[in-house]
């Protein structure tokens, strides 16, 4: 029978370790002791479940209840009214507030796990709520861009993404241009602007960004100051404006030339200019920077 | 031998005021059972346990039941089920599993030297389920062929059971002219370090009795004021390391179950337990241990008087008994009940100790017994319980907890009493000790 030299408790035989500290029993050189018996069978080890929780558990049966109370007082007022023909989008409404509450208690406390749900459960509605004759229209667009908010706002977030950066880009780049696609098949009935005027003003932004991000990478140092962030997105953003609307006369007018842009580039070009002036001359960058930053 | 008498009972069967608030309840942070255990010498057998099982079911035919979801209330009905012995697992008190268990709201369990008794609240309290335990025990040596054993104070096979043994005292007590009891505020409640699982890991301290009544003695407390006092001083000095403003500590309380049979004269099977609360206010200032001897002495005695004892009931089972609630259906009362077992429960208090008081065995079986146990499920906000019995010379302090590694609490608490000069044997489930 060993005590514990940190706590001073009396130790069952066998013990290797004091429960409560954690300290290791020292016998003496050449002593053994028995183990006596376990104070439980070891023999069946169950799992700990991880399950739901009384809390959680509550407030589903709380929201599964007045889900529940809310569509049988909504039908009975739609049917005493004589209005239950026009009923499904109130009673299909409720429903999705359900699954969306539900979710909420459900989902893994991260955020790309509640975006995600909740995303999902916002385009089922619109989709529920436009295609109740089995026809869809304007829910198609609506759902596009919670696509498009998803991949920008949730999946760069989501584990495959962080490792496989490349393939993310690509992906969120493939789904702008599929949703694009899908907004002129929707409005216009066929691809009639996507290819003249979105496809080039897409390239433009594409490759003006390429440009900037292979220039700025090959910079010595890994820090990019903000300025130049900045000035980049601006000039980037104002020659794939200029593209568009470049393309976009074309589309319209048949002949190639720029009607509100023409500022816009001029305004581009000379933030490049600067860009390129203050990147190749010492004194220049010393003029619009502190002096001990770029050298 | 003479036949028993008996009478079942039939059709609908209303749960008792408090086991109202169980069913709903119940999860897996939030089992709502307990356990009470005896280890023997001698090798328990299967087979003969089956026999002691069904006896016991025939002489205690309000045993013998099921609970039922009703449309209003929780509900329970017969079991004409065989009930089942199970082998004894490695974490007591968890989640009741009622289908595995024939829907029987207790379970008998056994290892090769133990009977052991695990019961959801929704049944009965610890000195409902120490009483089946007994005469378990009792008709097990009867068909072990050993000598007629018979504990003082149990249920008697050969007498037909009184109506009071299934009768709900709460509701004779009701009376709708006394206040109902005032609720209190949030309590402290430890954040503990490390994870946490369902399993509950158990650290069982082992104490002589003859030490700690001296130590207790010293001081005018009872044993159970005394671990309770304890329970509170350890819980201080958490506090104080959480919470390193002292205008920002919250109350310590502990809920501190009374058996009420002795104070009301009741002789019910069902639940019959009130919570007293004791505490102390560490925004005060740092309480000695004699300061809070005193506290808790003088808050045991005000918390057994009769009268605040039945304002309690008065707020329970008018709450019972309140139209809106009575007529409100299951589905909307459960998460009700959920929150009212929150802020009329588990947030009052930091911690429960509850005390089943000494287990006199008969002489024939003072050397049989190697030990006692009694467990009791912790809960989610308060996720570390005590479960005290004492028998012979000895009284067993278990530590029912969740927290995987944090054993801090159990370590002040026993630490405490080495310093006080009383011995204290561990032993435990974890698995990392062996």
């Amino acid at each position: 029978m060993a005590y514990c030299v940190r706590c001073g408790v009396k130790l069952s035989s066998g013990t290797k370790t004091c429960p409560l500290c954690g300290t290791e029993v020292q016998l003496p050189p050449g002593m053994e002791e028995t183990s006596s018996d376990p104070l439980f069978a070891k023999e069946l080890p169950p799992e700990g479940t991880h399950g739901i929780t009384k809390a959680r558990k509550g407030l589903i049966e709380l929201i599964i209840a007045l889900f529940a109370v809310s569509e049988i007082t909504v039908g009975l007022s739609l049917f005493f009214s004589d209005a239950l023909a026009y009923g499904f989008i109130p009673l299909f409404c409720i429903a999705m507030a359900t699954v969306s509450l539900v979710s909420i208690v459900l989902a893994k406390p991260r955020y790309v796990h509640h975006a995600s749900w909740q995303s999902l459960i916002v385009a089922l509605l619109l989709l529920g709520l436009d295609g109740a004759d089995f026809v869809w229209s304007w829910s198609l667009i609506a759902v596009g861009g919670i696509v498009i908010f998803w991949m920008y706002g949730v999946f760069p977030w989501s584990r495959w993404a962080k490792k496989h950066v490349k393939g993310g880009i690509a992906l969120s780049v493939l789904s702008t241009v599929f949703y694009l696609a899908l907004i002129n098949l929707v409005v216009s009935g066929a691809l009639t602007w996507f290819l003249p005027v979105a496809v080039p003003t897409l390239l433009a932004l594409l490759l003006g960004t390429l440009l900037f991000f292979l220039w700025f990478s090959n910079r010595k140092g890994n820090r990019i100051p903000i300025a130049d962030i900045v000035l980049g997105s601006m000039v980037v953003l104002f020659s794939s404006s200029a593209v568009f609307d470049g393309s976009l006369a074309r589309y319209q007018t048949g002949a190639i030339s720029l009607r509100w842009a023409s500022s816009l580039l001029v305004t581009a070009l000379v933030i490049l200019l600067f860009m390129v002036a203050v990147s190749l001359s010492l004194r220049l960058r010393r003029y619009f920077t502190s002096h001990n930053r770029h050298d | 031998m003479k036949r028993i008498q008996n009478y079942a009972p039939e059709g609908f069967i209303a749960l008792d005021n408090s086991a109202l608030i169980y069913p709903p309840t119940e999860a897996v942070f939030n089992a709502n059972t307990f356990r009470v255990s005896m280890d023997f010498s001698f090798s328990i057998k299967k087979a003969i346990l089956e026999q002691a099982l069904h006896d016991l079911l025939y002489r205690c035919s309000y045993a013998k039941i099921r609970l039922h979801t009703g449309f209003f209330w929780y509900y329970l009905s017969p079991n004409d089920a065989d009930p089942i012995v199970h082998k004894e697992g490695s974490y007591p008190s968890g989640r009741f599993a009622f289908k595995e268990n024939n829907g029987y709201l207790f379970k008998v369990l056994y290892s090769e030297h133990r009977i052991a008794l695990e019961c959801f609240h929704a049944l009965t309290d610890g000195s409902g389920a120490m009483a089946y335990l007994k005469l378990l025990i009792e008709r097990y040596c009867h068909h072990a062929g050993m000598p007629q054993v018979e504990f003082s104070g149990g249920l008697n096979y050969r007498v037909r059971p009184a109506k009071q043994e299934f009768s709900d005292p709460f509701q004779h007590l009701y009376d709708k002219q006394i206040p109902s009891y005032p609720a209190i505020s949030k309590a402290y409640h430890r954040k503990g370090n490390g994870p946490f699982d369902d399993r509950v890991k158990v650290i069982s301290a082992t104490i002589a009795t003859d030490q700690i009544k001296k130590r207790a003695k010293q001081r005018s407390l009872t044993i159970g004021e005394y671990l309770s006092t304890v329970y509170l001083y350890s819980l201080q000095r958490l506090q104080l390391e959480e919470v390193p403003n002292q205008k920002q500590r919250k109350p310590i309380r502990l809920s501190v179950p009374m058996n009420l049979r002795r104070i009301f004269g009741y002789d019910t099977m069902r639940n019959f337990t009130l919570f007293a609360v004791v505490g102390i206010e560490p925004a005060l200032g740092f309480y000695e241990f004699d300061e809070i001897a005193t506290e808790v002495h003088l808050q045991m005695a005000q918390a057994q008087s009769k009268k605040r004892l039945l304002s309690q009931i008065k707020r329970n089972v008018s709450g019972e008994r309140n139209p809106f609630i009575r007529f409100a259906p299951t589905a909307l009362k459960n998460p009700l009940f959920k929150l009212l077992s929150d802020f009329l429960g588990d947030d009052q208090y930091s911690g429960v100790i509850t005390n089943l008081g000494y287990v006199a065995l008969p002489p024939q079986l003072e050397s049989q017994v190697v030990r006692c146990d009694f467990h009791l499920s912790p809960g989610l906000l308060n996720k570390i319980s005590l479960a005290v019995i004492g028998y012979l010379d000895r009284i067993v302090v278990n530590f029912n907890s969740f927290y995987a590694t944090d054993t801090s609490l159990e370590r002040l608490f026993c630490t405490f009493l080495v310093e006080d000069g009383i011995q204290v044997e561990i032993a435990t489930n974890r698995e990392d000790t062996r």
